[in-house]
Order: C-alpha cells, then sequence, then structure tokens
C-alpha cells in the first residue's frame, strides 16, 4: 500500500506538466479570441485562471474577420485547394498504386524508383523553381497552382501500394477468370478492400493540405485567393499592427475544422503520420 | 536407325506442341501489351504530374542556378558559371544564415529525440489517463506551423503569457524574440513543442514493437527501470531512432514560419533559417540564381541524410 503512493505523485504530476504545457496555450489562444484587446491584457496581468477562460465572450473579432477581413474567403479558398489535393490524389494515387502493385510490365521498378526519389526533395526547397514552372504554365496566382504540385503525392501513393499489397491476388484472379478487366477489378475488387488506407489519405492530405504555408505564399500574389494560412500569417507578421484579439480569433478559425476532425479520427492521424517516414 | 527413332517421336509429339506454345505466347504477348498499355493509362496522371511538378522544377533549379537574372524578366537571364556556389559559401549572411540552421537542428534535435523517447515510454506504460496525453502531445502536430508561431510569438512577447507568469514569480518581463541570445533558443522550444508529439508516437510504434518477453526477462534478471531502457529497449529502437532523427532532421531544415512570422529572420540574422533566406533573396532581393544555389546545397545535404537513413534501415528495394 505504501508504493503506490510515490507513483501516483509522479503520474499526477507529469499528467498536470503536460496538460498544461500543450492545452494551455490553446485554451488562451481560444478564449483570447472572444476578447477585446484590453480584456486580454487586464486577464493577464496577473495570469490566473481568467486568462484561460471566455469570460464575457464578444463576437466582435469574429464579426470583423468575417465582414472586413475576408476571411470567409480566405477559408472557401482553403478548402478548394483541399478539394482538389485530395480527390486528385485520391484518383491519381491510387491508380498508380493498381499499376505497381497488380500489372506485370517492363520498367515497373524503374517508375517506381523514379518516383520514390522524389520523395527525398523536401519540398520547401523547391519553391522557386516550382514558381518559375507555374509561371511558366500561366497558372501562376491561381488555387490550380497552390494545389497541383501536391495531388501526385509518393506519400499516398506509399502508403497505398503497401495497402493493396495486402488484398490476396486470389480475388482479382477470380474476377480476371470472369472476364473483369483492370479497371473493372480496381473498382470492384481492390478498392472495396481498403477502405481505411483510403480514409488515412483523405485525412492526412487535407492537414498537409490546410496546413501548407511556404508554397501557398509564394504563388499567389492577389488577396482575392489567398489561403487562411497565409491570411492568418499576414495579421501576425511583425510587420503589421496585430491586433492580439483579432490575430487569436484568426488562428481559432484556422484551426478549428482540423481540430475536430482530429478529435473524432485521431487514430488514422497517427497512424498516417506515423506511415510518411515508414517507406 | 535406333538414334532417329526418338528423334522423329519428339520431333513430332513436339509440333502440336510447339503449335499451343506459338499459340500460347501469342496471346501471351498480346496480354503483355495489353498490360503495358492499362500500365501506362494507369500511371500515366502520377507520372505526368511527378514530371511536371517534380523532375521539371529540378531541371529549372539546376538551371537557374548556373544564371543571374530576376523574377521579373527571367528572359534576360546571363550564365555565371558555378559563381552562385562560390556565394553560397563566401557571402557572409548565406554562411551565417547556414549555420544558424544547423546550429538549431542540432539542439532540436539533442532535445526532441529523448524527449519523444521519454513520452513515448510514458505512453507506453500502464499509467493512468495515457490517452489524454497522447491527445494533448499529438495535437500541436496536427496544428500548422503559421497557427504555432502566431501562439508563441504571442506568448513570448513582452507583455506576453510567459512573461506574465514569470512576472509572477516576479522576473521582469522579457521579450524573447528581439533579444539575439534568446530568439533562436525561444524557437527551438517551440519547435520541440510542436514536434515531440510526432517523435514520441513513431518511438511508441517502435517500443510495441518490442517482444513483451524480452522486456519480462530483464525485468526477472533484476534490471530496474533505468537499466532496462538503456540496456534493452534503446538497442531494440535503433531502427525507430534512424527514423526520428532522419524525420526531424528534414523537419529543422525546412523550417520557414517562425522566421516569417516570428522574427523576420533576426535579431542581427540570428533566427535566419535557410529556407527563409532563400525566400528573401529569390522574391525580395530578386536574385533566384543564387536562391537556387543554395537550394541545391541544401537539397544535397537532405539528400545525403535520406541515404545514410536507406544504408542504416538496410531499406529493401523490392518492387
Amino acid at each position: 500500500m505504501k508504493i503506490p503512493k510515490p507513483k501516483y505523485l509522479w503520474t499526477t504530476l507529469i499528467l498536470l506538466t503536460v496538460l498544461a504545457v500543450f492545452a494551455l496555450p490553446y485554451l488562451w489562444i481560444v478564449s483570447s479570441g472572444f476578447k477585446y484587446q484590453t480584456a486580454i491584457f487586464k486577464d493577464m496581468a496577473p495570469v490566473s485562471w481568467t486568462t484561460f477562460l471566455p469570460i464575457g465572450a464578444v463576437m466582435d473579432n469574429f464579426e470583423q474577420l468575417f465582414t472586413e477581413k475576408g476571411v470567409g474567403r480566405a477559408l472557401a479558398n482553403s478548402l478548394v485547394v483541399a478539394a482538389i489535393d485530395v480527390i486528385g490524389a485520391l484518383i491519381v494515387c491510387t491508380l498508380a498504386a493498381y499499376a505497381l502493385t497488380r500489372i506485370r510490365f517492363r520498367g515497373r521498378g524503374v517508375v517506381f524508383a523514379l518516383i520514390l526519389a522524389t520523395f527525398m526533395l523536401p519540398v520547401e526547397a523547391m519553391v522557386v523553381p516550382l514558381y518559375r514552372v507555374v509561371s511558366g504554365l500561366g497558372i501562376q496566382d491561381t488555387l490550380w497552382a497552390v494545389a497541383l504540385p501536391g495531388v501526385a503525392s509518393v506519400f499516398g501513393l506509399f502508403l497505398l501500394r503497401q495497402t493493396f499489397d495486402q488484398v490476396p491476388t486470389e480475388l482479382d484472379e477470380a474476377a480476371r477468370i470472369d472476364g473483369a478487366g483492370h479497371i473493372r477489378v480496381f473498382w470492384s475488387v481492390i478498392l472495396p478492400n481498403v477502405r481505411t488506407a483510403l480514409a488515412t489519405l483523405i485525412l492526412i492530405k487535407f492537414l498537409f493540405s490546410w496546413n501548407a504555408f511556404l508554397w501557398p505564399l509564394v504563388a499567389i500574389q492577389t488577396q482575392e485567393n489567398q489561403v487562411i494560412q497565409v491570411a492568418v500569417a499576414h495579421s501576425a507578421a511583425p510587420d503589421y499592427l496585430p491586433n492580439w484579439g483579432l490575430t487569436f480569433a484568426g488562428t481559432a478559425v484556422a484551426t478549428v475544422p482540423l481540430l475536430i476532425l482530429f478529435l473524432f479520427l485521431q487514430r488514422y492521424f497517427v497512424r498516417g503520420l506515423a506511415t510518411t517516414g515508414l517507406k | 536407325m535406333i538414334a532417329t527413332i526418338p528423334d522423329a517421336r519428339t520431333k513430332r509429339t513436339s509440333r502440336p506442341g510447339q503449335q499451343t506454345q506459338s499459340g500460347g505466347s501469342r496471346s501471351r504477348r498480346r496480354r503483355n501489351v495489353r498490360d503495358a498499355a492499362a500500365a501506362a493509362g494507369f500511371l500515366a496522371p502520377f507520372v505526368i504530374l511527378t514530371l511536371v511538378f517534380q523532375y521539371v522544377p529540378l531541371a529549372v533549379l539546376a538551371r537557374d542556378s548556373v544564371h543571374q537574372f530576376t523574377l521579373f524578366n527571367p528572359e534576360m537571364a546571363e550564365f555565371v558559371g558555378g559563381q552562385n556556389f562560390v556565394r553560397v559559401f563566401s557571402d557572409p549572411e548565406t554562411v551565417q544564415s547556414l549555420i544558424v540552421t544547423g546550429w538549431f537542428m542540432v539542439v532540436f534535435l539533442a532535445v526532441v529525440v529523448p524527449l519523444g523517447l521519454l513520452i513515448a515510454v510514458y505512453l507506453n506504460g500502464r499509467l493512468p489517463a495515457r490517452g489524454l496525453v497522447r491527445t494533448m502531445v499529438f495535437l500541436p502536430v496536427v496544428t500548422s506551423s503559421v497557427v504555432v508561431a502566431t501562439m508563441w510569438t504571442f506568448m513570448l512577447a513582452q507583455s506576453g503569457l510567459i512573461s506574465g507568469l514569470l512576472s509572477s514569480a516576479g522576473v521582469p518581463p522579457i521579450n524573447f524574440l528581439t533579444n539575439k541570445d534568446t530568439a533562436l533558443a525561444a524557437i527551438v522550444i517551440m519547435c520541440v513543442w510542436q514536434q515531440v508529439g510526432l517523435a514520441a508516437v513513431l518511438f511508441l510504434g517502435g517500443l510495441q514493437a518490442i517482444p513483451a518477453d524480452v522486456q519480462e526477462a530483464s525485468e526477472i534478471d533484476g534490471a530496474g527501470p533505468v537499466r532496462r531502457l538503456i540496456h534493452v529497449t534503446i538497442p531494440m529502437l535503433s531502427r525507430t531512432t534512424v527514423l526520428v532523427v532522419v524525420m526531424m532532421t528534414v523537419f529543422s531544415l525546412q523550417v520557414f514560419a517562425p522566421a516569417f512570422i516570428m522574427t523576420t529572420g533576426g535579431p542581427e540574422g540570428s533566427t535566419n533559417f535557410v529556407m527563409y533566406h532563400v525566400y528573401r533573396t529569390a522574391f525580395f532581393l530578386q536574385d533566384p540564381g543564387f536562391a537556387s544555389a543554395i537550394s541545391i546545397v541544401v537539397l544535397v545535404f537532405a539528400l545525403t541524410i535520406s541515404l545514410i537513413q536507406m544504408r542504416l534501415l538496410k531499406m529493401k528495394w523490392n518492387f
């Protein structure tokens, strides 16, 4: 009976530290989004529980974001980019993964190696030439320019190739004997058997697309085509006079869609992000 | 005569055999052609996008790196040979930027890897509230770097949350981000906060792959928790460790948002991360040729790290 005591003490300490370090910043940001600038500072001197709770909440910051700052537009742009990325990646990666796992052809190894090699190129290091290519294609400053480079996702291909390999080949052989072609096998044999992987791909692709910053910053010049992350960054960057409450409300708006997805579908996120490294 | 009989027999029997075989190979060849066509069709969208958005930019990067021009007028490019690469290692601002990124990488790795392992060990135990801790620690991983940097800008500001907490303890407020000595350290701590959850989850995967009887055996042999960690767990996690180190290294090469949002690379260039330097060089100083040369140096470094990783993991390239 004596032994568990220090153990519980430690556990409680660790738990409280972790919660304080990881949860308080979020609580502070979100509740400050509901406050006027003066109230934010008043609640912080001294720091107490009112710092982290939306006491006397006002919606002014959020109203101003949507009516004056065009955050609605930025959110819509981010959604369009994410939709192109997610749907595009689903189509392109499933097709390619099928070819690489189910069709025997010469040069399969070479094609896969050439695709895989691009996995080692950090995206950020490619923004300058990517900007040149996109300008050359005449799609600069459009949402297509933001979305298209992410569609052929090596991560997605890798994840799906692994999962497709686990679908027993007897299944498609049986279908082939019944006269099904590649498209039929792909659509009615393989895809229904890899739903979890497809869900993971959708979530991870959405996450990357929604959170991307450097490339959208470079690719878009016009205000109307700005995505949410760039809008938030501009409201916080040192060259601009920050309005704390407004900026906090902006970060809350930019984060909440993902947080909701994450809290409900945590397993997929964790597994998916773990595979991004497990080539 | 005797010798010809089997000969004739094989000839006779082989003829129909050959026929079916040649018929088979024709249909097989037809099938091969059909398969190749199908493969081409299935692969085309992915391959075309990869060519356009990966390989063409790579070629453009290589060409740009030996030219001098502005983005307003890329047709007026002047060939300058290796001059841009010489500048990478002689331009003081660029050298400083590489050093800053290198320092950041070393300190960041030295903190995030052991801390990630510790959290993973905690999460792998039988202690209560594991799920909650895992969720909380992983939350910043799915939060965008922009939001994280914004949060921390205000937490680290002179009138921010951290100074507020310190002043409750009687410490005068500090503006961490405008002080040359604290800015980089503050960004390291922020990035650890953001990435430690990913490291922990990767380590947790590695821990759960360790057979339970190995742990039990060492426990029976009388090894305490610390000795078990050092002599059993860590050696069995070497693959995971390589993976975490490489992912975190690549992350540190790509740090951009903190410089853009929190410090604009200052004070005195102390947080001028290489990707921010590339961005400013290309789009503000209008020197994309030089920026491309810097990018290539970073790419070569990243490729080397990835190749070392594959060596260490003895990755199997089974097609």
